[in-house]
């Protein structure tokens, strides 16, 4: 009795240091006491599938297809086809921000320019667009503090003032200079929104 | 014919029991120590293909989680930024562009890098609900369950970590107290905010235009009472008419 009891206290103690308490910091996955069906034989959202070559679960549209509810691009210009991304993008002024060959002023028609319009643009642009140009868009955002690298563009001088709102909107969309393409962060609507709430900082700063 | 069992047996049933009855406290004691997603779960801290600090990003740079997380309000599956989102600010001539802890940032994104393989940055999970459980992000985000509920303090972890258990009793501890979670909705993805940093006449005149009581009426009604995160939830939730399921199907369909 007077063994059971020593060798069970030296077992406790062995078993309360090799277990530790809980909260304590570890790299390897977490174990599973009771791991039924929580892996299920399913592809989950960004996560790899060993069913495909690539073992990438997330397809892209097969070659030459394009989901429902998107459009080709330049549909009868095959030689554009080739950019397997852009089938996702209409040709019109809403999509693009462009008239052929031009950049349209003014906001697409199908755009319900209202305050809850605006407040979306106000609150995508100090997601997105503050880090680099700044809450106020003066070019001058957190980035500019600590790392010496170009400037970004500020968005209220006379120069992006007189850009017409098609412009900053193909800007936005496909990046320009050091800037990367947006287009897979913000939605079209989104992108329209930081327009018109850019032009209205513009004209808060007198341009 | 004398005695079969010896007089050292006289005890032994008790003994055997005591034994027993130790050893089994020990055990059950164990268990309920560390067979608990309390214990499996909180601080698993994989180590990431690339060191991302967060604490750096989301709290000495002050950006917000939607930078990169764009689509959380949107869809069930918060996403995790694609390489094309980090290459915005760490491509070539940007910020700290050549460091080689971006080595499988630029093997993603970089054609002139010479271990160049278009292939996505395979990013460790750490909060993992299991299969048969549908989380859906936007829901919350949308009713003002901040990010911070469930994911602790982000913007002041270097390496992010489980902060939170995640087991259904848990889930449950939120979904029949509500009022203990919910914010103003500007304020999702301020995770250092608090009851306090709140102006009380916007808050009242907020709610009063949500429920269409007068914001006089709901101020006396809460005379008396705290101001904190107790009254500001239970507000919310009736401005909102929030009433998270408790039912099974709620999250296992």
């Amino acid at each position: 009795m007077r063994w059971f009891f020593l060798i069970l206290a030296i077992a406790v103690v062995a078993t309360v240091y090799a277990i530790g308490p809980r909260g304590v910091k570890f790299s390897d996955p977490p174990f599973e006491l009771f791991p039924d069906m929580d892996h299920q034989y399913r592809v989950n959202p960004q996560k790899p599938s060993g069913f495909f070559e690539d073992g990438q679960g997330s397809r892209k549209p097969i070659e030459g297809t394009v989901p429902v509810g998107f459009e080709l691009p330049h549909a009868g210009n095959e030689a554009d086809l080739t950019s397997d991304l852009d089938f996702s993008r209409g040709d019109s002024y809403f999509d693009t921000g462009l008239f052929g060959d031009f950049y349209g002023s003014g906001y697409p028609e199908t755009l319900e320019l209202d305050a809850a319009f605006l407040a979306r643009g106000k609150q995508r642009f100090q997601i997105t667009c503050t880090p680099c140009h700044g809450n106020s868009g003066n070019g001058a955002g957190v980035v500019s503090k600590y790392w010496a690298i170009p400037p970004s563009a500020n968005l209220i001088d006379a120069r992006v003032s007189a850009m017409p709102e098609g412009q900053i909107f193909w800007t936005i969309t496909h990046g320009k200079g050091l800037m990367g393409p947006y287009n897979g962060v913000l939605s079209v609507n989104d992108r329209w929104a930081i327009v018109a709430y850019v032009k209205s900082l513009q004209a808060a700063a007198g341009n | 014919m004398g005695n079969i069992f010896p007089r050292w047996t006289n005890l032994l049933a008790i003994k055997v029991l005591l034994c027993a009855g130790a050893l089994g406290t020990c055990v059950i004691a164990v268990a309920w120590y560390s067979w608990t997603p309390k214990y499996t779960r909180v601080g698993y801290m994989p180590q990431q293909p690339i060191p991302f600090d967060h604490s750096l990003h989301a709290g000495q740079l002050g950006m917000d989680c939607r930078y990169c997380h764009s689509f959380v309000e949107d869809s069930l599956h918060s996403n995790v930024p694609t390489a094309q989102v980090c290459w915005n600010c760490h491509g070539p001539g940007k910020v700290k562009s050549d460091s080689p802890k971006l080595e499988p940032l630029r093997q993603a994104m970089d054609e002139n890098s010479e271990n160049y393989t278009g292939k996505p940055i395979e990013w460790v999970q750490i909060h993992k609900v299991p299969d048969y459980a549908y989380f859906n992000h936007s829901v919350h985000v949308n009713r003002g369950v901040s990010c911070v509920e469930c994911h602790g303090k982000v913007n002041e972890m270097p390496v992010v970590f489980h902060a939170e258990p995640m087991s259904m009793s848990w889930c449950l501890d939120c979904h029949r107290n509500p009022e203990k979670a919910l914010r103003p909705l500007d304020q999702i993805t301020n995770l250092d905010w608090t009851p306090d940093d709140l102006d009380q006449d916007d808050f009242y005149s907020y709610v009063s235009a949500q429920t269409g009581k007068s914001a006089e009426d709901l101020k006396k009604g809460d005379e008396g009472k705290e101001w904190g995160q107790d009254l500001i939830g239970s507000h919310l939730q009736m401005a909102w008419d929030v009433h998270p399921p408790q039912d099974c199907a709620a999250c296992h369909r």
